[in-house]
């Protein structure tokens, strides 16, 4: 290679994600490239406009904005456009223009096919950014305003969207190509006689199959196909088709009656309906009797959350649909304990804390509960039942996959089983006598919410706690100083401070130095100023109202909380792709140049707010 | 462009010297050249540079070509080339000072008329693009002149000439250095570029060329002969 391609491998090198790519994968690239240059205010790209490369920035700045003007990015060097033509057929989805004289490298769009089909965590990088499942937002919206109920009835039947396409197993290659072109498919039944099936191919089968492997297009299909397809049958429920398609990693799904094929499902599809399998899921919970049952429904979590990420939910929606699943799972566990000890001797309700409380429960999560009994309990006479009863659930729980509190914050704890009476007696002194290392442990009791039981138990207690801590100026001082210990990572020159040494080096912590901090914030105002509410955008949105938070300030805080939320999902969604466990230990490099600058923009919001915050109630207690 | 340049660029003194040319120039001539009246955009041009032992064609010979297609605006990195060439004569010292271009690396280099068999298919119905032509038009020149028994005619762009006449439209005075490549590309927003060699200075000049087609008509429906030299 000459030194002049060397450099531009040397540029590919620096830049993610061709950074993943090995060596000599990268020194074969330049060749393949071309230059173009377009002036600052050039229209590039434009809707449905054809488009057969990869844009590469080398110098200069784009913007893109979607058909309707609306803006969804500003790129820089390094990073990619075109990427939403390259997975349809070569149409451009949105508008480019230059914002700066910009230089261009051009990626033949069978390269990128090549690249994307030989290594995983590449084609991922795009995938994410626009390709295989992205939806438009308008589809989103569609699927909030279904009637949820009345969806959990839908069979496989009720998918499927179109007339089967499908072509004569004597057909070659390139007919069938041609075909899913015209008929705009992504997958092919390939058919034998008059209704038997030989085999379904996809895109993925030309592209791997056919282009990298450098097959002629005379070929028959049947070289191609996929053999004898697994299939599901349209009386089955939507669930059980995402359960098959997850479990085998597939993505296309042959609809067969009676041995005919009647019609073709595909990821689109469920996806569509993605919201709902969360439903089928908690119906699902709701007839099982076996945690270790449950486990099974609950270890497909992680699987919903990507799907719901990369559907486009926010963060607040995705928070309320996995918080959904532990509900259920901690209903149905309540209800096994009652068939099996018997109905309780007096009135109690099952209340969730922490991240559950708030509904704002992500892929992984321990448990946080307690149990408030009405005060007509003795110890004596009633003890044992609501021990074996709290036992039942948490130790169920557990097994389910909500692991063990580490700071005990759990019914079966004795200190957390009690009558309403005695929680009365605990926020008194929490509020009036505060000392900062019990309120910090107590901090998940101030976000709870009635799960099961009889939720009125709650209610006189909670409209006690909201009088007190909002008349309450130490103890509002205190959780003011607590709220403090959470320090924004970033240092003076905006720059970001990462954790150093140790299992995460070079890592941010987005839970407790981005998600904490915002929901300590917002659990400060809405005491502070009566507000019941416990979901953090709920509070958010709430406190608008009130002086103690300018509304541009609380509006700022709902913004960064819900880009925080959703880098950290994302980031955890990724490691579930890679079959990695998921954590909070964010490396700032693996996010593109405009989520790194919104990022910081994300961290300084919460930095001004929290000095704000030190101003308007003083601080004590560090 | 003085008279002189507006004869030997003429379809008379073309067809002069067509008849006179042998070999690979021969078959060069035998392609019309670029038509003038086309859109720049519909035009293939063909950037680049060479290194020589001298700055005097009648004198130095070249040591080294490099070169690279540009279709549809596009730089089209698949085409670029760089070969070594073999002189006549041992390299002087302050030529192998210049280029670090040795006797042991182009001791197996073709000579330059195999080179030039090589090089004028890729020139042939192409513009010539260079940073200061006279040096590439002169050098190749001669070494037609003295292989093929006749001069290369090629329609050229000189990215330097481009640049002269912008510095000249916008009324700002010259700086020192203005015209140099590097300069140019930084003020078009260019990467940076290291040249190391001829193809190195040939992409550059490309880069350079697409910049300046960019400010005069970003469709590059402006005809040829407006940017010819």
């Amino acid at each position: 290679m000459s030194i002049e391609l060397e450099e531009i491998a040397e540029f590919l090198k620096e830049h993610h994600p061709f950074d993943l790519l090995p060596d000599a994968e990268i020194n074969a690239l330049p060749k393949r490239l071309q230059a173009r240059y377009f002036r600052a205010g050039t229209k590039v790209l434009s809707p449905e406009q054809q488009c057969l490369h990869l844009y590469i920035i080398r110098t200069g700045g784009t913007e893109t904005r979607d058909p309707n003007g609306q803006l969804l990015a500003r790129l820089s060097e390094g990073e990619c456009f075109g990427v939403r033509a390259m997975y349809q057929n070569g149409r451009a989805a949105n508008n480019i223009t230059t914002l700066e004289d910009s230089l261009c490298y051009l990626l033949p769009e069978k390269d990128f096919h090549d690249l994307t089909g030989k290594y995983p965590q590449f084609s991922y990088f795009f995938s994410q950014m626009g390709g295989d499942r992205l939806r438009s937002g308008m589809q989103l919206l569609e699927s909030r305003d279904d009637d949820q109920l009345k969806l959990m009835t839908v069979k496989v039947s009720d998918l499927i969207a179109r007339d089967l396409v499908s072509i004569d197993k004597s057909a070659s290659i390139l007919e069938a190509g041609q075909l899913m072109s015209k008929e705009r498919v992504s997958c092919l039944l390939i058919t034998e006689g008059d209704d038997g099936v030989a085999g379904i191919m996809t895109d993925r089968d030309l592209r791997n199959r056919v282009i990298a492997k450098g097959r002629s297009y005379d070929e028959p299909v049947t070289a191609i196909m996929t053999e004898k397809p697994i299939s599901i049958s349209p009386d089955q429920y939507a669930f059980d088709a995402l359960l098959t398609m997850t479990r085998n990693n597939i993505r296309h799904l042959p609809v067969m009656k009676d041995g005919k094929a009647v019609g073709m499902i595909t990821t689109n599809n469920l996806l569509a309906r993605q919201s709902l399998s969360a439903v089928y899921m908690a119906g699902r919970i709701g007839k099982l009797t076996d945690p270790e049952e449950m486990a099974k429904v609950i270890a497909l979590v992680p699987e919903l959350l990507s799907h719901l990420i990369e559907a486009g939910a926010t963060s607040h929606n995705a928070g309320h649909i996995v918080t959904t699943l532990s509900d259920a799972a901690t209903a149905r566990l309540l209800q096994l304990a009652e068939e099996e000890i018997g109905p309780p001797p007096v009135p109690y309700v099952w209340m969730a804390g922490g991240s559950q409380g708030r509904q704002e429960q992500t892929a992984l999560s321990d448990q946080d509960n307690c149990l408030i009994i009405d005060d007509a309990y003795d110890a004596g006479q009633h003890g044992a039942y609501f021990k074996k009863l709290a036992d039942y659930v948490c130790d169920g729980l557990h097994k389910v996959g909500y692991v063990y509190c580490p700071g005990d914050m759990m019914a079966k704890i004795d200190e957390w089983r009690q009558p309403a009476r005695t929680w009365q007696q605990y926020f008194n002194k929490w509020i009036e006598q505060p000392e900062p290392k019990s309120l910090m442990l107590c901090s998940v009791w101030f976000d709870l919410r009635p799960v099961h039981g009889t939720k009125s138990l709650f209610d006189d207690l909670h409209r006690m706690i909201v009088s007190k801590a909002k008349d309450n100026r130490i103890f509002q001082a205190y959780m003011v100083g607590n709220a403090l210990t959470h320090h924004v990572p970033l240092g003076f020159f905006k720059n970001f401070v990462m954790i150093r040494g140790g299992e995460h080096d070079k890592t941010l912590d987005l839970k407790h130095n981005g998600v904490v901090p915002i929901v300590d914030l917002a659990r400060i105002h809405a005491l502070a100023n009566g507000v019941e509410a416990v979901n953090t955008y709920e509070r958010l949105n709430a406190v608008k109202a009130f002086p103690s938070i300018s509304n541009q300030g609380a509006s700022d805080l709902l913004d960064a909380f819900e880009f925080v939320s959703i880098t950290r999902l994302k980031h955890q969604v990724r490691q579930i792709r890679r079959g990695e466990k998921p954590d909070n230990f964010l490396q700032p490099e693996s996010l593109s140049a405009f989520e790194r600058s919104h990022l910081k923009d994300a961290f300084s919001v919460i930095k001004n707010l929290q000095s704000a915050l030190e101003h308007a109630f003083g601080k004590s207690g560090t | 462009m003085g008279l002189r340049e507006k004869i030997l660029d003429s379809r008379l003194y073309r067809d002069f010297i067509q008849r006179k040319a042998t070999g690979a120039l021969r078959t060069y001539y035998d392609v019309p050249p670029a038509d003038p009246d086309r859109s720049v955009r519909e035009t293939e041009f063909i950037a680049l540079d060479l290194e020589t032992t001298g700055l005097d064609p009648k004198k130095a010979e070249i040591v080294s070509l490099g070169w690279v297609i540009i279709r549809q605006l596009a730089v089209d990195f698949s085409s670029c080339e760089h070969i070594l060439v073999r002189p006549s004569k041992e390299l002087s010292e302050s030529s192998v000072v210049v280029h670090r271009i040795f006797d042991s690396d182009v001791a197996d280099a073709p000579n330059i008329e195999a080179a030039l068999e090589h090089l004028l298919p890729q020139m042939a119905g192409r513009v010539l693009i260079s940073h200061h032509a006279p040096i590439e038009l002169g050098f190749l020149g001669q070494a037609c002149k003295r292989c093929f028994g006749a001069p290369l005619q090629i329609p050229t762009v000189d990215t330097l000439v481009l640049a002269l006449r912008d510095i000249r439209r916008s009324g700002e005075p010259m700086k020192a250095g203005a015209l140099r490549l590097d300069t140019l590309r930084r003020n078009h927003n260019l990467p940076p570029f290291r040249a190391h060699n001829a193809l190195s200075d040939a992409i550059a000049a490309s880069g350079l060329f697409l910049a300046q087609i960019a400010k005069r008509d970003p469709k590059g429906e402006l005809e040829l002969d407006r940017i010819l030299r």
